[in-house]
């Protein structure tokens, strides 16, 4: 698709001792479009994001970013993609600022628009007051926001995020939504995989649910609730999964953590 | 494939790196206290053993065993760039530098340049503690830059085994564990007494451990002169030891892609 900015062609993952995370997903997601990864946990939504910036290896298919391959043109896309991930990694030894400048400067900035864009991104998610106290003194919502700041310091064109809201309360939900919003206005096209509906509903002009390694629906939200009769999001979500709390599973492939030894 | 940017992602991540070392400082006393407990503890209780036959003339044991205080100032501390890259893996610092558009390489010896500045900061430490007892080094100030270059070259190799088990394992227990494997690397060798002392089993072990080639080396520096084989082979050694443990280094970090 021309006006594509990602194009998943029949991804696939399986894991050693045979778990398929992921079995054959296809989708594409346009340049400046705001696309919800919907779905239960253990679904495969992390997995496929995980692969889509090379974090995790694909056993099978093909992805193009930004008109890319992958295997072919990885640092040139790193360029290009922005990842905030569910886990949130800082580096508990630096102040906020610190690590915004450090970002800036492995991704080859110009001094000035390391400033500037540190100036402004800690403005963005009202971090300016403690930018420079160390991360590790900071709150969850602050860790939060100051992660997706991270993940925007080289204005990336793509933007993932994995479960972005999660453990947040109301009001720093609100405002890393506001902060997407206007992200995504300014053209940015954003990658959300989230199983939280109301976000979905909130955020996304088109969505993709999956369940089991699969995408199980794909549409806008209208498209959904017209094609599946639901009166909302989450009437779809159970529709097409089937999932509540009370099915999730464990991973019966996880390791023992404390004998998690692969030498 | 060396980019244009290598020498800079290598730079700020080495300044990443060092900042850590000093944060927070109090964490540095535990590496410095155990090889100056050593020496002298050693030092005054085995200082009779310069008597036995055998033992070099004109060498006190507290000199024999000065170039061990070196060593082992920067042998315990060596291991921490493995804890320290496994913690940004297990708090998912190492996810955000893997998705950048920086070499590999240079997330590597960004940690080695830390491990050598820590080595020469440590090391000085431990030379001016010498000196003020009276240790005197006998090839002068440029055996002291030679000495400092053996220890960085070594530490920089030693900390690869931290650094590998940290990607492969990703578990922050079983590389802190691996320090009790500094024990044996470090007594078979000639590190308490010379190699015609030693019996004939430790004998062998002790030619076959490649930290005897180093401890040889330092201790040449410190008691010896520019003409012993000692010195050249020291070096030969660290050097072979840092491209092998670095080449290994690099290639466990595919692993880290399930």
């Amino acid at each position: 698709m021309p006006d594509s900015i990602i194009t998943v062609t029949n991804l696939t993952k399986t894991y050693e001792g045979g778990t398929e995370a992921v079995r054959g997903v296809s989708f594409s997601v346009k340049k400046g479009e705001f696309f919800g990864f919907l779905g239960p946990n253990g679904a495969g939504k992390t997995t496929t994001i995980n692969m889509l910036v090379n974090l995790v290896k694909r056993t099978g298919g093909d992805i193009l970013i930004d008109g890319l391959r992958l295997e072919d043109h990885a640092r040139e896309i790193y360029q290009r993609v922005g990842f905030a991930m569910q886990e949130i990694g800082l580096d508990e030894t630096a102040t906020a600022r610190e690590m915004l400048q450090l970002h800036g400067r492995l991704y080859h900035l110009s001094p000035e628009r390391i400033k500037s864009q540190t100036d402004k991104l800690l403005k963005l998610v009202e971090l300016e007051r403690v930018a420079d106290k160390y991360t590790n003194s900071y709150s969850g919502g602050m860790r939060r926001r100051f992660d997706l700041a991270l993940s925007l310091i080289h204005e990336p064109k793509i933007l993932f995020l994995d479960e972005p809201t999660q453990g947040l309360d109301p009001h720093a939900r609100q405002l890393i939504w506001n902060h997407l919003r206007e992200l995504n206005r300014a053209g940015m096209t954003i990658f959300l995989t989230t199983h939280f509906m109301e976000e979905a509903e909130a955020l996304c002009e088109r969505l993709a649910i999956m369940d089991k390694g699969q995408i199980v629906t794909e549409g806008t939200v209208h498209e959904l609730l017209e094609k599946h009769q639901a009166r909302n999001l989450e009437d779809v979500f159970l529709k097409t999964t089937g999932s509540n709390l009370g099915d999730e599973e464990v991973n019966a492939n996880a390791m023992d953590p404390y004998a998690r030894n692969r030498m | 494939m060396i980019s244009s940017t290598f020498f800079s992602d290598w730079y700020y991540l080495s300044i990443r790196s060092i900042k850590q070392i000093w944060r927070p400082l109090l964490a540095l006393i535990p590496s410095l206290f155990i090889p100056i407990f050593f020496f002298v503890v050693n030092a005054a209780s085995l200082s009779s053993f310069s008597k036995v036959p055998g033992f070099p003339e004109n060498v006190s044991y507290r000199d024999f065993i000065a170039p061990i205080a070196l060593f082992t100032a920067v042998f315990f501390s060596a291991g921490n760039a493995g804890i320290e890259l496994v913690q940004d893996i297990s708090n998912g610092y190492f996810k955000k530098l893997m998705i950048m558009p920086i070499n590999r390489l240079a997330i590597i010896l960004g940690r080695l340049t830390e491990v050598a500045v820590q080595a020469v900061f440590q090391g000085a430490l431990v030379l001016v503690l010498l000196l003020l007892v009276g240790v005197r080094i006998q090839t002068g100030f440029f055996g002291v830059l030679a000495i400092f270059a053996m220890l960085m070259i070594f530490a920089m190799a030693w900390s690869c085994v931290s650094m590998i088990s940290a990607l492969r394992t990703q578990n922050a227990r079983l590389v802190q564990s691996l320090f009790v494997i500094v024990f044996p690397f470090l007594y078979l060798t000639t590190s308490q007494a010379p190699m015609n002392l030693l019996p004939p089993t430790f004998r062998v072990l002790a030619t076959y451990n490649p930290v005897t080639y180093i401890i040889e080396g330092v201790r040449s520096l410190v008691l010896g002169s520019w003409g012993d084989a000692a010195i050249w082979q020291g070096f030969l050694v660290a050097i072979a030891l840092f491209v092998i443990m670095v080449s290994l280094t690099l290639g466990s970090f595919k692993k880290t892609l399930k």
